[in-house]
């Protein structure tokens, strides 16, 4: 089971947005895809999700092509992914949010669901026994009954993992799951996405916090221009010299741009305050 | 032969003309607010009763209508019914500014019927005899014949167009609507009054409207509460036709739209060997407006809704 | 409740009391309709009929949250056919359950004609879309004379009759309503709460990210269409049957609209706000009778007022029928 993109090309009109990239995902690891803002990261997921027409090359998962695809079919395909801005269905409840998820499943039995009341009653409870579950895991069943909207931001983040995990996926495409989390929350996010780690999973995250890049995923994809810059490990992407030029930086870039602050505040008159 | 070609014409230029004028007030608060106005017809409908009732007054007043009393009745009625748009928009609509796509809309159907119902229980449901604005004088033109009505029509939707046209594209008002229509929250983030903005569009957008409904009136010789229903939704699909949101497309779909109803209600006994009449002239429009939305929502001169607005936005 | 305590919902004795109320008056207008007058009957008749179409559109509008201007079509639907295989006009005269059936199907497949090429269009375009539709019927309904009568419509109905009883004085068409409410009501609510209407929710909040977990958003929007064609053209043939007349009249753009302002009067996506919602439209202008007209300019302004100040409605989405049940069993 592996996720391929082979030759993969997106176009508008003159603009390249990601420029003959070629890389496989295999399951049981977690793997990180980083790069400058516009360097296609996002865009990769979108076309893998079915969110973005792909101009060129193909993805496929266990040999099956995706591109092409609408986006319920990808998604029943086993992939499952995040938004960069939290999609979750707001006003309905956290355990819905996750209850909703067994549509492509059991649709067919609505009609024994809705006129067969004992039916219905073992599907419902079924379907919020797997819900519950899952929010357990998340540390969410507290907010069970609540609004999906209602959760702070950080619980948000978090259910929307939770939801694509209630997808039964193969693959979980993660877009930025740290934005806008502080220190605290991104911690509890690394960890929780390392139990995910699973051999019949496959695990792509998009982010810009190094941090946890660099602790979490054991495999990590640098995008520069639409291009793949490099692969490689966490201890390779950091060693590398083309990764460094274009969007780690160096040591010495650190005390360029801190000798240029120094000569700024010069400049403007500004005393450094030193902090005891 | 000509002489027909040259009548029907005539009349899909004017017709046009009316539809054009009320197709801009669709498509101009499409563009500010991104809704569809449910109450924009009765703008049209207001703008007729309106100046009938400025010339109601005036006969009281001073007896006769001159060519002066018409002018002032018709500016008037605009300027009045004008003013009036941008109350209902304050009203109705203001407040819903940060609800759902669905919000505006629905409180525009409720501000349609309250007016259309208003209007019936003022001025009485049955239809009414309306004055000509123009001197009815017909004219022999190769065969056809054209009427000042029309002539008058044309060049009064003519000017009011091209002084709309100048408004959007060259004045300091026009910039601050088109950059409110590109991007609200980009507009209020670089200090745009954008309230001015949206109350522009709802001043001049029923004004167009009630121009529209004093021609259509002054045409057809009657107004009734319920006129706006029908020329309204007509007039929308040729904002629809034409790329909603884009000015010159409202125009262009509106005589496009005139030009295929004249000529389809001409053709079709011809070729439906009777079956079909004219009644269906209304279902043409209908059918058409499907078929645009169907085959290119975006209209002809309207951008197509792109992939990355579809992901970062929820969709409505 | 929910442990994060963000509770919107009143004191449970408060909210205990009220459903105790709404129940006691249901069931009292339910009781006592048969022991008035005839004139009254055929109010509460009207009434019943108009909850039974807002429960069809509300599937659309409330539950999918689509906006359908032209929900009458499905109604003249049901209604023309009745008055087709049940008069004079073609000499047929079918039995009322099987013509009911033939309605409803023929309803069900109108609604998935209109939707397969309405459904890919966005929520404005849906909307303007299913209005000119609904016009396009009924100008076509006034003017194929010679199949259904044109303006002056189709007179002289049969009776309906049911299992060999005959329904024809408003308290027997009262019964065949209050019964045919009730089960679709309960169907319907069970339709809501099932993983279709959990599907129809999602597709309301956020059509994509619906896709995005597998949701095959098309059929599930053809399903709501269907649904609620299907029962708009059962209340159609109700009603045809009821007045043993029909005319294009009934069907106008403007009846569309007082469905739509009824749902979201009463509130959307709640049946019990549908019956709200028919009460103001049907009762406020046999209160106000001599302010006939004034009644659509009133439910105009309120339909502005309430979109502003309470757009979901009169009555709160969550107080559904299981709030009335639970509040009278005290659970």
């Amino acid at each position: 089971m592996t996720l391929v993109f082979s030759n993969l090309r997106k176009q508008y009109g003159a603009n390249v947005a990601i420029n003959d990239v070629s890389t496989e995902f295999a399951p049981g690891l977690i793997h990180g895809v980083i790069g400058p803002n516009g360097a296609g990261k996002s865009t990769l997921i979108n076309m893998t999700a079915g969110s973005y027409t792909v101009s060129a090359g193909s993805i496929s998962l266990d040999g099956r092509r995706l591109d092409g695809m609408k986006k319920h079919q990808i998604a029943n395909s086993g992939i499952a992914r995040t938004y960069q801005n939290i999609r979750l269905f707001d006003q309905m409840t956290v355990l819905e949010n996750l209850e909703v998820c067994s549509y492509p499943t059991e649709v067919r039995n609505t009609w024994r669901e809705v006129l067969w009341p004992p039916y219905g009653r073992v599907r419902a409870e079924a379907r919020r026994e797997s819900g519950m579950e899952i929010l357990r895991f998340f540390g969410l069943e507290g907010y069970a009954d609540a609004e999906a909207g209602s959760l702070p931001y950080g619980r948000q983040r978090m259910l929307e993992i939770a939801r694509a995990l209630a997808m039964n996926a193969r693959v979980l495409l993660l877009d930025e799951p740290a934005a806008g989390l502080n220190h605290h929350e991104t911690a509890e996010l690394t960890a929780k996405l390392a139990e995910l780690r699973s051999p019949d999973r496959i695990m792509l995250v998009v982010e810009h916090d190094m941090d946890l890049v660099m602790t979490l995923c054991d495999r990590i994809v640098v995008m520069h221009h639409g291009k793949l810059l490099f692969q490689g490990t966490p201890a390779e992407v950091q060693a590398s010299s083309d990764v460094q030029l274009a969007y780690l930086g160096t040591v010495n870039d650190i005390d360029d741009i801190r000798a240029a602050a120094q000569d700024r505040r010069a400049q403007l008159g500004i005393r450094a305050r030193r902090r005891s | 032969m000509l002489g027909t070609l040259i009548q029907q014409t005539v009349n899909a230029l004017t017709i046009g003309s009316i539809y054009a004028l009320i197709a801009l007030g669709y498509t101009m608060v499409y563009g500010v607010l991104r809704m569809i106005n449910f109450a924009h017809g009765e703008m049209f409908m207001l703008g007729a009763y309106a100046a009938f009732l400025a010339l109601t007054l005036f006969v009281g007043e001073i007896g006769a209508i001159g060519a002066l009393g018409l002018t002032i009745a018709f500016f008037g009625a605009v300027v009045a019914v004008g003013f009036f748009g941008v109350g209902i928009e304050r009203l109705a609509y203001k407040p819903l500014r940060n609800s759902t796509r669905l919000a505006p809309m629905l409180s525009s159907l409720g501000v349609s019927l309250t007016l259309v119902t208003g209007i019936q229980i003022l001025a009485g449901p049955q239809p009414v005899a309306f004055p000509s604005f123009f001197p009815t004088t017909r004219y022999d033109f190769m065969g056809g014949t054209v009427t000042s009505v029309q002539i008058g029509i044309l060049i009064a939707a003519f000017v009011l167009m091209f002084a709309l046209y100048t408004l959007v594209n060259r004045s300091r008002m026009g910039i601050i609507v088109r950059a409110v229509s590109e991007s609200r929250p980009t507009a209020q983030l670089l200090g745009i009054n954008v309230n001015l903005a949206i109350s522009a569009v709802f001043f001049a957008g029923p004004l167009l409207g009630a121009a529209g409904g004093i021609l259509y009136a002054s045409y057809y010789g009657i107004m009734s509460p319920s006129m706006g229903a029908v020329i309204g939704l007509k007039a929308f699909t040729a904002a629809i036709l034409g790329g909603i949101g884009s000015i010159p497309g409202a125009m262009l779909g509106a005589y496009i739209l005139a030009f295929v109803e004249v000529g389809g209600t001409a053709l079709l006994p011809l070729i439906t060997n009777g079956v079909l009449g004219t009644e269906y002239r209304d279902v043409l429009s209908f059918v058409i407006l499907i078929l645009v939305l169907l085959v290119k929502p975006a209209g002809i001169l309207g951008e197509p809704v792109s992939e990355e607005s579809m992901v970062y936005k929820r969709e409505f | 409740m929910s442990a994060v305590g963000i509770s919107q919902s009143p004191k449970p004795q408060a909210s205990r009391l009220v459903a105790l109320l709404v129940l006691a008056a249901i069931a009292a207008l339910v009781a006592a309709t048969p022991f008035l007058p005839n004139y009254h009957i055929r109010v509460v008749n009207s009434l019943l009929i108009y909850i039974l179409l807002g429960i069809g559109l509300n599937i659309v509008i409330g539950y999918t949250g689509l906006l359908d201007l032209g929900f009458v079509a499905f109604y003249a639907v049901g209604a023309y056919t009745y008055a087709l295989l049940a008069s004079p006009q073609l000499d047929l005269h079918l039995p009322f359950l099987l013509i009911v059936g033939i309605a409803a199907v023929l309803g069900m497949i109108t609604g998935i004609l209109l939707g397969i090429p309405v459904l890919k269009l966005r929520g404005d375009y849906l909307a303007i879309v299913t209005l000119g539709f609904g016009e396009i019927i009924r100008i076509v309904v006034n003017n194929v004379d010679w199949l259904t009568g044109g303006p002056k419509g189709i007179a002289r109905l049969d009776k309906a009759s049911v299992l060999g009883v005959e329904i024809a004085r408003p308290v027997e068409i009262y019964w065949l309503l209050l019964v045919t409410v009730f089960l679709v009501g309960l169907f319907v609510w069970r339709l809501e709460r099932s993983i279709l209407g959990k599907a129809w929710a999602a597709i309301r909040e956020d059509q994509d990210a619906a896709r995005g977990i597998g949701i095959n958003t098309t059929n599930a929007k053809l399903a709501a269409f269907a649904t609620s064609a299907t029962i708009g053209a059962i209340a159609g043939t109700i009603f045809a049957a009821s007045q043993r007349f029909v005319s294009p009249e009934s069907f106008t753009l403007q009846e569309s609209v007082l469905i739509v302002l009824m749902i979201v009067i009463g509130g959307i996506g709640n049946i019990l706000g549908i019956v709200a919602g028919a009460a103001i439209l049907i009762l406020l202008p046999e209160m106000l009778r001599e302010f006939a007209e004034w009644r659509i300019l009133f439910l105009g302004i309120l339909m502005v007022v309430l979109i502003i100040v309470r757009p979901a409605g009169i009555v709160p989405r969550s107080f559904g029928p299981e709030k009335l049940i639970r509040g009278l069993f005290g659970k």
